[in-house]
């Protein structure tokens, strides 16, 4: 603390009498916070407390504080103030920073060269979903805008001078006893304390100033004048007190950015598209909007982060996520078993979590939920664009699994194959415009409730949502019967072809093998409407398959739809239908196999018994072909030229012969014929693979 | 910016994030492509400008 100078005893009295009153107004204060009073207030005070001229008080208490070091005079806008702390003379405090943690982290002393300005925002991530303004330092800007990126030269600008420093200003408070609120005057700012900035110590006056070091180009601090007043004389003139001057604030401007060459607008994809974005954004998206979609797809799959998670065609901050535990999963998994069929997921949402699609954050919860389920393994997307179905493992989707899957996807592969020619009859372009696709039914198909998913049918039904989708569960109307089916669409996959199944019910039911079914998009995107010509009753032979006998065999069968006679299997034309061999389905796949069983069996002998050689026309061979499996008439042709065995009718078109190469030697004949007695198919003989209980 | 340092999905990819935040709601996929050529278009122009 400060001790009070020697002064004369009245002027010592005085200024101790105004320092305690001074602390005791900012006795809450800190020890070096200023406390401050004017010249005026101070007089008008003592004036009034003491009962003296106000104007002679005005001259003393200047004088004597003026000499009291524990004072500093200060002149703002004309009017005197005194300044002292608890402690005794004010000390301005030191705030110099010139080597804080906010300016090493922004302006490092040896950075790295900046490829792209991104690596330098911070990659994590905000904890309020608001737009932040991402603040990047002025110092990388200018790093970046140089190019080549080199080190910029050490062009330090002198450190600003500190702003005022925000001190708590007593308020001008006047001190009179009865306390009446005075009108509250403007703070005075601060003085800058240019003395205290400067690296090199303030000058004395008369002294010659030392020269500011080099590298910081920092200009000779001016010289405080009246920094700390000079010590009064003894004798009772009073010299005018020097007025502190605030020195101004060196502020070295900085430098001009030298002239950048024009920066490039036009960025490369990795296939080498160059891409400018000089062009309007339409335009862009309009010539490479898929391209760009599909790049940008890629890499946030790729994002280590995984910043924006993705369902299908959304996207989604992965952040933003709801939450579902392993309650919530069994709960669902539950519902849709309890259900008993594919559940939308806006009907968990609604059922079990009772969210309204109006409600804010609806979409969110409802993405979040698919993007769970999509990750958990006993969950099974079955949905299409429109409409996301959930199945769960141990849900029977269809009831029929007369066709395993992995044998469907070997014998509809010819349709991945290019051997796919639905679009004879109708159009890919025709099928999307008008919605609809028709196609008589063949016998598997009708005994199988199967439809190969060939073009016609790929171009009605929606395509898989996601990229390892393998099954869609769609709802077949039928508008004649009002009765409801669900239809399994199994995608193509590989070298393994499409099917559909679920409709053997309706088939069965309702229509006859060579019938024409019309299927139709309805405005439900999982939803299609399946119609059939109807017509009189008819009653026929046709081919039925006896699966207890695991035979083929005519039965009567009574049917109320238009067919096509000449895919009907009738007893009348096709009669040999019922000698076919009932394949197991993982043997059917074998083409060539089952084109030469069925050539032998509905072909006419026109060989001898030593050489047989059948012929067969393409109809027929169609017909009986898709008895045992599907194939399309494509197919059955290339198998035909592909065939050694098989030779065209170059007279007759469409008509073919099958002779089969020698089997035996002669003693094998025999054995042959033994057996042949015993009504076993010589084919089966052949190849040894199968076995009449089969 | 300068165009050409621009790797496309990766290059201010926490700008598309904070709008896809700030939206609330999932996006397609073609909205957020066109949402992030926004970005670096401004990002290029702000720069040359």
């Amino acid at each position: 603390m400060t001790a009070a100078p020697t002064l004369p005893a009245d002027q010592q009295r005085l200024a101790e009498d105004i320092y305690r009153l001074m602390v005791a107004q900012g006795a809450m204060f800190a020890m070096d916070t200023p406390i401050r009073q004017t010249l005026a207030s101070l007089a008008a005070f003592l004036a009034r407390r003491e009962g003296r001229d106000r104007a002679e008080l005005e001259a003393a208490i200047d004088l004597a504080l003026s000499a009291d070091s524990r004072f500093t005079r200060e002149v703002v806008d004309g009017e005197v103030r005194f300044v002292t702390t608890r402690q005794g003379a004010y000390v301005p405090r030191e705030d110099a920073d010139t080597h804080s943690f906010k300016q090493r982290l922004h302006d490092p002393e040896h950075p790295l060269p900046i490829d792209d300005i991104s690596v330098v925002v911070s990659t994590s991530r905000p904890a309020i979903t608001t737009v932040e303004p991402v603040y990047i330092s002025d110092y990388w800007q200018v790093q970046l805008a140089a190019a080549p990126v080199e080190p910029e030269p050490e062009a330090v600008t002198a450190p600003e001078a500190p702003a005022p420093v925000a001190e708590p200003v007593l308020g001008e408070v006047p001190l009179t006893p009865e306390a009446a609120p005075a009108p509250v005057e403007a703070a005075a700012p601060e003085p800058a304390p240019a003395a205290l900035e400067v690296p090199a110590p303030a000058p004395v006056e008369a002294a010659a100033p030392e020269p500011a070091p080099a590298a910081l180009e920092v200009p000779a601090p001016a010289p405080v004048e009246a920094a700390a007043p000079e010590p009064a004389p003894a004798a009772l003139e009073i010299p005018a007190p020097a007025p502190v001057v605030e020195a101004p604030a060196p502020v070295v401007a900085p430098a001009p950015r030298p002239a950048q060459p024009p920066r490039s607008t036009v960025f490369t994809l990795s296939d080498g598209t160059a891409i400018d974005l000089r062009r309007p954004v339409d335009e862009i998206m309009a010539e490479y909007g898929d391209l760009l979609a599909r790049v940008l797809a890629e890499r946030l799959e790729r994002d280590p982060l995984q910043r924006i998670v993705s369902f299908g065609r959304k996207y989604y901050p992965e952040a933003n996520l709801a939450s579902f535990g392993k309650n919530d999963l069994r709960k669902i998994r539950d519902y849709i078993l309890e259900r008993n069929e594919p559940l939308l997921d806006t009907e968990i949402i609604a059922d079990l979590y009772y969210h309204n699609p109006r409600q804010a954050d609806y979409e969110g919860f409802r993405f979040s939920l698919n993007y769970r389920l999509h990750r958990e393994k006993d969950f099974e997307f079955v949905g299409v664009e429109g409409a996301y179905l959930w199945a769960t493992r141990g849900l029977t989707i269809t009831s029929g699994k007369r066709v395993k899957a992995a044998e469907m996807g070997q014998i509809t592969s010819y349709l991945v194959e290019g051997y796919d020619d639905s679009s004879e009859l109708q159009s890919v372009e025709a099928v999307r415009q008008s919605g609809s696709v028709t196609r008589l039914l063949t016998f598997f198909e009708w005994e199988y409730g199967v439809l190969p998913l060939d073009a016609g049918l790929a171009a009605l039904l929606p395509p898989p949502l996601l990229p390892d989708q393998r099954t869609a569960v769609l709802r077949f109307e039928s508008p004649q019967h009002y009765t409801t089916y669900l239809v399994e669409v199994r995608f193509p996959a590989g070298n393994r072809g499409g099917w559909l199944q679920g409709l053997e019910e309706f088939f069965r039911e309702h229509v006859a093998p060579g019938a024409l079914i019309t299927i139709t998009r309805t405005g439900e995107p999982n939803v299609f409407h399946i119609v059939y010509e109807e017509g009189p009753e008819q009653t026929e032979r046709l081919l039925t398959f006896d699966e207890k006998k695991n035979r083929f065999a005519f039965a009567n069968v009574s049917f109320y739809c238009v067919v096509d006679e000449e895919q009907l299997p009738t007893q009348s034309r096709y009669g040999r239908l019922n000698r076919l061999k009932a394949f197991p389905m993982g043997e059917r796949r074998k083409a060539e196999l089952m084109l030469e069983h069925v050539s032998e069996t509905i072909g006419d002998q026109v060989g001898t018994p030593a050489a047989p050689r059948y012929a067969v026309t393409l109809d027929d061979l169609y017909v009986a072909f898709n008895v045992l499996r599907p194939g399309s008439r494509a197919y059955l042709k290339a198998l035909l030229e592909r065939g050694e065995d098989f030779s065209a009718d170059e007279s007759t078109p469409g008509l073919y012969y099958y002779a089969p190469a020698p089997r035996a030697s002669a003693g094998e004949v025999e054995e042959e014929e033994d057996e042949a007695l015993e009504e076993r198919p010589p084919l089966r003989q052949r190849y040894g693979r199968y076995d009449e209980d089969e | 910016m300068d165009a050409k340092v621009i790797v496309f999905g990766e290059t201010a990819i926490d700008r598309l994030v904070q709008w896809l935040r700030a939206t609330g709601q999932p996006q397609d996929i073609m909205d957020l492509v066109r949402q992030y050529l926004e970005i670096l278009s401004k990002a290029v122009r702000e720069e040359n400008e």
